[in-house]
């Protein structure tokens, strides 16, 4: 294994590409700007002092990928045939993901067309948030795939993700439905589904039905929070809620023994 | 028929079976969803779906219900498959059968619209970059309001 940008006396020097066969090469990175969840809000809402921040910082990664040539001494200028910058915002660590894939055929990779898309992106993150954090962190840039080309395919080997749960019948990991109270007084179930299961880190839980404040949905969130703090996310608009399998309100009544289930909205189809 | 299953569909066999020894269905129409290989990111490959059992079977029951209530309808069949799937699998089938077409097609759109923003389905996305859950459509909802007026209950 050598640097091909050096030469064999050590010194940099710009690889000649001219007899490579051209190829299909694309290549796709990511990263994140890491941000104070208010500042999250702010961007999702469309709320920040410069406007449109997502739309802005597309548009600043799909030109850097563009003028990777200009910034990185030995790099070729590459016609890319396609450059695609996209954005997740993940609520859950407080941050936005960015994801770049860079396409061309040619004789030469785009991988760090791809990285200047991803940093330039997040740069551009940065001073459009700035006004009101100025404690975001960039990181995690990386090369995630690359395809085509002399050194083959090359996917980024991440950590198992663990198993997913299902909360079908007989599948590892379900959440079980319908089991009766396990305590002998008077008690509500209460299930936790998909993403808020994830996000809460907990499937079931079996709460005495005294300890709720009022015998509806809205006291079972009460002794929830009372409970853990971090069930003040039940509270949040995007969560539902269903009693023995129908949707229901904080109004609606628990009696003893009922399930409740909260969870967040549905994307089946 | 509603059915929720690990296992794939067949949609031609479904429509087959539906049809069976009927001579007073006008008109079928039938729509499959598959497993996208691009969604919130590129590079999708493999999607969870997760359900509530029993409450899925209930809310899939209902959205039918309401169907029948709004179009004259001679059978309808909706299978929802949960668990892993990957691009290219189908996921779920809605097929319905009425004597003329527009109530097959009417009823078939509004089935889907309705199965999206009420049945307890969610879907977990496996990318290149990473594993997460999808979020809603403000365009779901949107088309589902297509179907509402003020005497409809809101779920």
């Amino acid at each position: 294994m050598s640097l091909t940008h050096l030469n064999t006396r050590g010194e940099a020097h710009m690889v000649d590409v001219a007899d490579k066969p051209e190829s299909r090469r694309e290549a796709t990175a990511s990263g994140h700007i890491q941000m104070k969840p208010e500042t999250l809000a702010l961007l999702s809402e469309g709320g920040l002092p410069k406007g449109d921040v997502l739309a802005t910082a597309r548009i600043a990664g799909i030109q850097a990928a563009k003028r990777t040539h200009e910034l990185i001494p030995l790099c070729h200028a590459l016609p890319l045939s396609k450059v695609s910058v996209d954005f997740h915002l993940d609520e859950q660590n407080s941050r936005v993901e960015v994801v770049a894939t860079c396409r061309l055929n040619g004789r030469t990779g785009v991988e760090m067309e791809a990285l200047t898309a991803v940093s330039v992106a997040c740069l551009t993150l940065y001073d459009m948030c700035k006004a009101v954090d100025k404690d975001m962190e960039i990181g995690a840039i990386h090369l995630d795939a690359k395809q085509g080309g002399k050194s083959g395919d090359y996917r980024r080997q991440v950590a198992p993700a663990t198993a997913p749960i299902v909360t079908g019948e007989g599948a590892a990991g379900q959440v079980s439905v319908g089991s009766r109270c396990a305590i002998d007084s008077p008690c509500v179930r209460v299930k936790f589904l998909a993403e808020l299961r994830e996000r809460l880190g907990i499937s079931d839980v079996t709460l005495p039905l005294d300890s709720l404040p009022s015998t509806d949905v809205g006291g079972l969130k009460s002794a929830l929070v009372k409970r853990d703090s971090r069930f003040a996310r039940l509270s949040e608009g995007r969560v539902l809620c269903a009693v023995n399998q129908v949707m229901a309100l904080d109004a609606t009544p628990i009696t003893n023994d009922d399930e409740v289930a909260f969870f967040p909205p549905v994307t089946g189809g | 028929m509603i059915r929720v299953q690990d296992a794939p569909f067949d949609a031609g066999d479904e429509q087959q079976q539906l049809l069976a020894g009927r001579s007073d269905i006008g008109a079928v129409v039938s729509f499959t969803g598959l497993v996208r290989d691009f969604n919130e990111r590129p590079d999708v490959t493999a999607l969870t779906l997760e359900h509530y059992p029993g409450m899925t079977e209930a809310a899939l029951g209902e959205i039918v219900t309401q169907a029948e209530a709004r179009w004259p309808l001679q059978g309808v069949r909706v299978i929802h498959r949960v668990g892993r799937l990957t691009p290219g699998d189908p996921i779920v089938l809605v097929v319905v059968a009425s004597a003329h077409r527009r109530a097959a097609f009417e009823a078939c759109d509004f089935i889907m619209d309705y199965l999206k923003t009420r049945a307890p389905f969610w879907k977990k996305e496996h990318s290149i970059t990473g594993d997460y859950w999808v979020a809603e459509r403000e365009s779901d909802y949107r088309d589902a309001s297509r179907w509402e007026s003020e005497n409809d209950e809101i779920p």
